[in-house]
């Protein structure tokens, strides 16, 4: 009865909430079409040998993955992907705020400077990592031009062309195009700082660092914490230009997860579809673990400091 | 009163649109031979850009005669393959398109299904047209899929120039840098006022494998594989003579430093607009240069690949049999209005043709005798003549190495990754590389043989050994 009950309860709540349901509906369809099905047909693709000049691949269970364990190029993508994450992040993050504290005043061409630093991120990635080329360009592009007129070096720097520089040179433009973003969440996130606590620690004395260190960085945590997060994601999101900036060269020092499923489902000579699937299933759930450890930890750091 | 009228004269009615839009059903419903003369599109995806204007005056003289027409995309080399990928899975394959890879990716598409045979009324029975017929190659089951339009004498690895620079250079623009010491001195001497001795399109792997398998053979080796052993060869000491070659120039500062991030068609173009004296290229080269660098082309020469001076005796390039050109895909519906649009790529006067096009040397080579060709490639191809052999392939002794083929994956990182490797000094020594590259082809070639045998194929290591195959001489049918 009770059962009954409830279950009436839950269908004469759907139905009373039934323009919600139906607004929602366009969203859970598209989500479901596009996201929700690619995803499970990659994890179903992962378990294929499958080339891709095939209708239809061959169930192997999970020797994708055990392969992918023993593939050392695989591992090079997974550690470059990290240490562009780990090198690119807090250079992006970081950077925005110091601008975003020098723009956050209004002085002359205030809106031009803001203006200029948020252009590279309307720009296309992919047009980025083809003009980029040229800027670079050891032979006659415009840095290399500008470092040999200042006689900062005396040859050309082969930007894109050296295996132990290619990565932080990806990482520089990298950070160049979305420096803008971040600089938008980090002005957005210092209005929020009220302007009386920041005049009153003026009064008491307080110089411009000490009101920085303890009154605007503490109130900025919380937006710390989101920013960052958003700005990981967007790290391991770089093939667009990473494709047209190098092709995850030269002799894969900056191929990265996304270059290397792409390499094994379409560059290949005999393409893999089902290893490509697995790539990039495996380094999905590694950084779902990685981003639940990131929550456990800053949920112990809260309690902790409730618990102060 | 018509629908048309009302939408000309008023706002419609709601009873004018259903009527209008009832007739538009029944009209869609009409099959199109009602409406107008039915004609057939045959789509065509290809990598031969210098052909362009030859086919597209083959496609108007075909549709003025036939109630078809051709729908062309050209591609770049290094994207074609992933297209097709996508067209196959979509069902948007074109009509006809070309495969610019090896035999054993061919027989790999042949193996899944890729390609539809020529229909029955295509006839290709002249003498040299009959003897490049393979199984493998053009014919699978016995029946005929493909046909080569290209003679299998040539290389990707000639070496250009410019005649003036040259001289500047202190070598005979006639005779060119004939060994490699003499490519490397010119580039040197070449390598000042913001220019350099030579392009290399290091981005291109599959093009740096080509080059550099051709050099090799030109200091000795019989290729990839040698085929008095039936092993693979890319850790044998003319490959990594002919690597160590090619360094030099980057040792000696003479490379272009933008090398490491162009491609073919990027690293010619710069090398047009005379940023460098040298560049690697195909005889294609001259139709390229004919069709969008029409400015320099009288300024440019080109000599066959270089070789070592202490190998000048032995100073040969083989290249295998040729594989078919143009396939049609098993999705087409036009298979015999394809076949028929072909049919034009063989006759006579498409050979004269395709030699003024100046791209690779056609089937027939008297046709370049007789073709308005330009003085360096006209040289070039009458020189291949002295230098280049062919190759055996073991799918012609045994057409079952096919599904060994289509079992092999690719082992990374391949020959053209570790050239790009020691370019960009991610490693000092690439001799180890290219010992594991040899042991990884090995041990992938062995599992696909053991693979193919478990699915009843006759087939082992040994259909890569030929005991017959002489250094310097071409390995014609007899042979087998």
């Amino acid at each position: 009865m009770t059962s009954t009950g409830s279950r009436r309860t839950f269908f004469a709540r759907l139905w009373s909430d039934r323009w919600i349901y139906a607004f929602l509906l366009p969203t859970t369809l598209l989500m479901g079409g596009f996201t929700i099905y690619p995803v499970a047909a990659s994890i179903w693709f992962s378990l294929l040998d499958w080339n891709g000049f095939e209708r239809a691949g061959e169930f192997i269970g999970f020797a994708n993955y055990g392969e992918l364990m023993r593939d050392p190029l695989f591992w090079n993508a997974f550690k470059n992907t990290m240490l562009f994450m780990v090198l690119a992040v807090p250079l992006r993050v970081g950077i925005a705020l110091l601008l975003a504290i020098a723009l956050n005043r209004v002085f002359p061409l205030v809106r031009v400077f803001r203006t200029a630093i948020f252009l590279p991120v309307v720009t296309t990635a992919a047009i980025i990592g083809v003009v980029m080329r040229y800027v670079l360009d050891p032979a006659s592009g415009p840095l290399n031009l500008a470092l040999l007129a200042s006689g900062l070096t005396d040859r050309p720097t082969n930007f894109l062309g050296q295996a132990g520089l290619a990565l932080y040179s990806a990482v520089g433009v990298w950070v160049w195009k979305w420096l803008g973003i971040t600089l938008i969440y980090w002005l957005a996130a210092l209005q929020t700082i009220p302007r009386d606590a920041l005049e009153a620690a003026h009064i008491d004395g307080a110089n411009a660092w000490d009101r920085f260190r303890y009154i605007t960085l503490p109130l900025l945590t919380p937006f710390t914490i989101i920013i960052t997060l958003i700005t990981v994601i967007d790290a391991t999101n770089v093939f667009d230009l990473m494709l047209t900036l190098t092709n995850g060269g030269p002799f894969y020092a900056t191929e990265v997860i996304d270059i290397f499923v792409y390499r094994q489902a379409f560059a290949a000579s005999v393409p893999r579809l089902g290893y490509a699937s697995a790539a990039a299933i495996f380094f999905g759930a590694c950084f779902i673990a990685l981003a639940v450890v990131q929550l456990l930890v800053i949920s112990r750091l809260r309690q902790e400091r409730a618990a102060q | 009163m018509t629908f048309l009228d009302d939408v000309a004269g008023r706002a419609i009615s709601r009873r004018s649109l259903i009527k209008g839009a009832a007739a538009l059903g029944a009209a869609s419903a009409l099959p199109l031979p009602v409406l107008a003369q039915e004609v057939a599109t045959v789509t065509w995806w290809d990598v031969f850009q210098p052909l362009i204007p030859l086919h597209e005056k083959m496609w108007a003289e075909f549709a003025a005669a036939n109630p078809g027409t051709v729908a062309y995309t050209g591609m770049n080399p290094s994207d074609m393959m992933q297209a097709l990928q996508l067209a196959n899975r979509s069902n948007q394959m074109p009509d006809v398109f070309n495969v610019p890879a090896g035999i054993d990716q061919v027989n790999v598409l042949q193996a899944n299904g890729w390609f539809a045979p020529l229909s029955d009324s295509f006839t290709f029975d002249k003498p040299f047209q009959q003897e490049v017929l393979a199984e493998g190659f053009t014919t699978f089951g016995g029946k005929l899929y493909s046909f080569p339009l290209f003679s299998f004498r040539q290389t990707s690895t000639s070496l250009w120039y410019f005649r003036e620079g040259m001289t500047a250079a202190g070598l005979d623009a006639e005779t060119g840098p004939q060994t490699w010491e003499d490519a490397r001195s010119a580039a040197d001497a070449a390598t000042k006022d913001g220019k350099y001795g030579i392009i290399l399109p290091l981005q291109f792997v599959d093009r740096m494998a080509a080059h550099l398998t051709d050099l090799a053979q030109s200091a000795g080796a019989p290729g990839a594989i040698d085929w008095k052993t039936g092993e693979y060869a890319y850790a044998s000491q003319p490959y990594i003579d002919a690597l160590n070659f090619l360094l030099g120039f980057q040792q000696d500062g003479s490379l272009h430093p933008a090398s490491s991030s162009l491609d073919a068609r990027q690293g010619r173009a710069r090398w047009a607009a005379g940023e460098s004296l040298m560049f690697f290229d195909g005889p294609w080269n001259s139709g390229v240069l004919n069709n969008s660098f029409k400015d320099v082309i009288d300024g440019i020469d080109a000599v066959r690949v270089p070789y070592p001076a202490a190998a000048a005796a032995n100073s040969f390039t083989y290249r295998g049999p040729q594989v078919g050109t143009f396939f049609l895909s098993a999705q087409s519906a036009n298979v015999e209005m394809a076949s028929q649009v072909l049919q034009q790529l063989t006759s006579e006067n498409y050979y004269v043709g395709l030699a003024e096009r100046m791209d690779q040397p056609p089937l027939d080579l008297s046709a370049v005798e007789k073709a308005n060709v330009h003085p360096a490639y006209r040289k070039m191809v009458s020189g291949y003549a002295s230098y280049v052999r062919l190759a055996p392939d073991p799918l012609i002794r045994n057409p079952q190495v096919a599904q060994v083929y289509a079992e092999m994956k690719p082992v990374t990182p391949g020959l053209g990754e570790i050239i790009q490797g020691a370019f960009s000094g991610a490693f000092s020594d690439p001799k180890p590389l290219l010992q594991q590259f040899a042991d990884q082809m090995t041990a992938e070639r062995a599992r696909a043989v053991e693979v193919a045998k478990a699915k009843g194929a006759a087939v082992s290591v040994d259909d890569w050994k030929f005991d017959a195959w002489v250094p310097g001489e071409d390995f014609t049918a007899d042979k087998y």
